[in-house]
């Protein structure tokens, strides 16, 4: 059965809908991602299951119950606000202790609890301690600490990771998944950081302006794209615009883009008014040397003659920029092998890619 | 160590020599400082003459007349007069300890009433209005600041004094118009017109200052409305509303008119007797004490209520 049932939330601010039909429902344990550019409605739909915000239309169900007329206090979801909104006229553990106090668990059982989850969170030592003498993740494992004791029913993340700083937010990401794995939480975890989303959820919602743009696991989100908003939102992506299609042979069609360069697709779509977007992902394509002689590993593949603008190896990763004949520049992300096998701007390459790495969106 | 040693020797005349370069260039910037110095205690300057001529001098002479003994019949105490408590003493008469609790007890209820009051609406105007909600709200509480005191006191005076036009549903209710109770309350509803608008410009302030998700994350913790606001809002609000009820208090003690005129003769504060000391029996000298005993009084207040505070704020 399902934990969270949304059926068709709708929420305008004026004429804006901020949340517009949004249909979503949860399975126990899981964790989602819901991941989306800024403004698009994720913290709106968060305060929508949380009971802040009542949408105009729509019903909200928590474990098979409408909750629609429960105030947030009578609803079992942990909220962890973008800030953490840790009391400050409190100890740690006076924090975590005060949903347990408000919901009527005995002392008793409190303090081993309190102790339980700073334990869970590596907080243990500092229950005396008040939140304005803790670094920016020990807040956010306090926040946390103090979501997950009242052992809600389903645990809601608003950008948990989005205050700290790059190294400590890739360190916490791990630890956070890791807790969350343990607790066995059903959470939906609000992020717009793609990796975020796809490291912590076993499944990620893409939202765009109010809407589901794509429901599925990380692998199906970045592999199949439902639509171009999927595609250049979650990774990085090469685009190419083309408004006619040659022909199709041997289950391959052929694009001509807009700059005169030909790709072979193995997917494709019915031919359409604004014609179509293709896509490749960096790491999908091969580079080789420009002056070899011209041999494609397969009648699958496109070879794109260009000359390299810049390499910046980035750690493990070398990103390639090629610019085409058409003026056009394409992304190559390449292992950082070393060796003898660097590509230098200036010299002139081939990349190759497949067909079937090509993906075809109708404009 | 020794070739480093010596290699500082040939420099020692050079040192000499830049002494007094370091030392006029030292020179210079302690002038400059004893010049910022001089420029601070200029600037303060102005404020410390007002205060030691205006505040401090006339409050000396108040203290110098509270000891003097008086002879009746006199406008205050002749010069030289000798030296007495016999001012104070009297003070601890009944007669005298009931104007104090009266005017202390009275400003006490009013500043608590006031703050009650205002805390809900201060909170929905700094949380809930709209921004041109809440500019009007503020325009009408410090427009209400200015209203004359003998227009609120007359305008209270004619709906509930004894010939008011409530008069007729008081009698009918039972309500004794000339009994002390009733006229008690008239008062504190008189200072509850100054401190009302005070306290809810002071705690709109407060409220602001508090972030939002702090209520609702205890509400999703699992508070109710009204125990989030007990367990987190009034907490970490505790520094405005001390602040109200002292400005509440000062203005209450400090009250004159009101007392004046709806205690009609029956109820009278301590500024009303200071006031009759002076101007009616020209007892300067006991005058003298009442005001030396209310201010210390008044900040003996000020003192409990701050160290209340501290280990009441833990934030
Ligand atoms: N209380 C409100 N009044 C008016 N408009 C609002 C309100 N809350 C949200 N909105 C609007 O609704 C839209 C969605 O807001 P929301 O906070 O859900 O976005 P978000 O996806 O959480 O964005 P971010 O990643 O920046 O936090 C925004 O355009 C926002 O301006
Ligand atoms: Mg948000």
């Amino acid at each position: 059965m399902s934990v969270l049932n949304l059926k068709d939330i709708t929420k305008k601010y004026g004429e804006l809908a901020a949340v517009d039909g949004i249909s979503l429902d949860m399975e126990r344990g899981k964790v989602l991602s819901l991941l989306g550019p800024s403004g698009c409605g994720k913290t709106t739909t968060l305060r929508i299951i949380a009971g802040f915000t009542s949408p105009d239309t729509g019903t909200v169900e928590i474990a098979g119950k409408d909750v629609g007329h429960l105030r947030p206090y009578e609803r079992n979801v942990g909220l962890l606000f973008q800030d953490y909104a840790l009391f400050p006229h409190m100890t740690v553990a006076e924090n975590v202790a005060y949903g347990m106090r408000h919901r009527g668990t005995p002392t008793s059982e409190i303090t081993t609890r309190v102790l339980r989850m700073l334990s869970l969170v590596q907080l243990t030592g500092m229950e005396a301690r008040r939140p304005h003498q803790l670094s920016g993740g020990q807040q956010q494992r306090v926040a946390l600490a103090r979501a997950l004791a009242i052992d809600p029913q389903i645990l809601l993340l608003d950008e948990p990771l989005s205050a700290l700083d790059a190294k400590l937010r890739l360190e916490l990401r791990l630890e956070l998944k890791e807790i969350l794995r343990s607790v066995g939480a059903t959470t939906i975890v609000v992020t717009h950081d793609q990796e975020e989303a796809l490291t912590l959820g076993d499944e990620v919602v893409v939202m765009n302006a109010g809407k589901i743009a794509q429901r599925g696991t990380p692998t199906q989100i970045y592999e199949a794209p439902a639509d171009k908003f999927v595609a250049e939102f979650v990774g990085r992506s090469n685009w190419f615009h083309a408004s006619k299609r040659s022909q199709s042979t041997d289950g391959l069609t052929s694009y001509v883009a807009d700059d005169g360069l030909e790709i072979r697709t193995r997917a494709s779509r019915p031919d359409s008014e604004g014609g179509v977007d293709l896509c490749v992902r960096p790491e999908d394509i091969e580079l080789v040397d420009g002056t070899a002689p011209e041999s494609a590993p397969s009648p699958e593949h496109n070879v794109l003659a260009g000359v390299v603008l810049d390499v910046a190896p980035l750690g493990a990763d070398v990103h390639v920029v090629i610019e085409l004949p058409g003026k056009s520049r394409l992304l190559a992300i390449r292992k950082n092998v070393g060796r003898g096998s660097e590509i230098l701007p200036g010299q002139s390459v081939r990349a190759l890619f497949s067909a079937s790495d090509v993906l075809v969106f109708q404009r | 160590m020794k070739s480093g040693g010596s290699q500082v020797l040939p420099h020692l005349p050079e040192a000499a020599a830049n002494a007094p370069i370091v030392k006029s260039a030292q020179k210079r910037i302690v002038g400059a400082r004893v010049r910022a110095v001089k420029s601070q205690v200029l600037l303060l300057l102005p404020a410390v003459a007002v205060f030691v001529l205006f505040l401090g001098l006339p409050m000396l002479t108040v203290l110098n007349e509270s000891f003097r003994t008086f002879e009746p019949g006199r406008i205050g105490s002749v010069e030289g007069a000798p030296l007495t408590i016999e001012n104070y003493a009297e003070l601890f008469l009944p007669v005298y300890m009931r104007y104090f609790s009266q005017t202390y007890f009275l400003a006490f209820c009013a500043s608590l009433i006031a703050v009650l009051i205002a805390f809900p609406i201060a909170y929905f105007i700094a949380r809930y209005a709209s921004s041109t909600m809440r500019k009007a709200a503020m325009t009408l509480l410090i427009g209400l600041t200015f209203l004359s005191a003998l227009v609120r006191v007359y305008a209270l005076q004619l709906a509930f004094g004894s010939v008011g036009i409530f008069a007729p549903i008081m009698s009918a209710l039972g309500v004794n118009m000339n009994g002390s109770l009733y006229i008690n309350c008239v008062i504190v509803v008189g200072l509850l017109h100054y401190s009302i608008p005070m306290s809810i410009l002071i705690l709109i302030g407060a409220v602001q200052q508090l972030n939002p998700r702090l209520t609702e994350a205890a509400q999703s913790l699992g508070a109710s409305a009204l125990s989030s606001h007990l367990t987190v809002t009034i907490p970490l609000c505790i520094r405005g509303l001390v602040s109200a009820f002292l400005v509440s208090m000062t203005l209450g003690i400090s009250a004159f008119i009101i007392p004046w005129i709806l205690g009609r003769g029956r109820v009278m504060f301590i500024s009303n007797l200071i006031y009759s000391r002076f101007s009616e029996i020209t007892n300067y000298p006991s005058g003298a004490a009442i005001s030396i005993v209310m201010m210390a009084l008044s900040l003996l207040l000020i003192f409990i209520m701050s160290r209340l505070f501290t280990l009441l704020d833990r934030t």
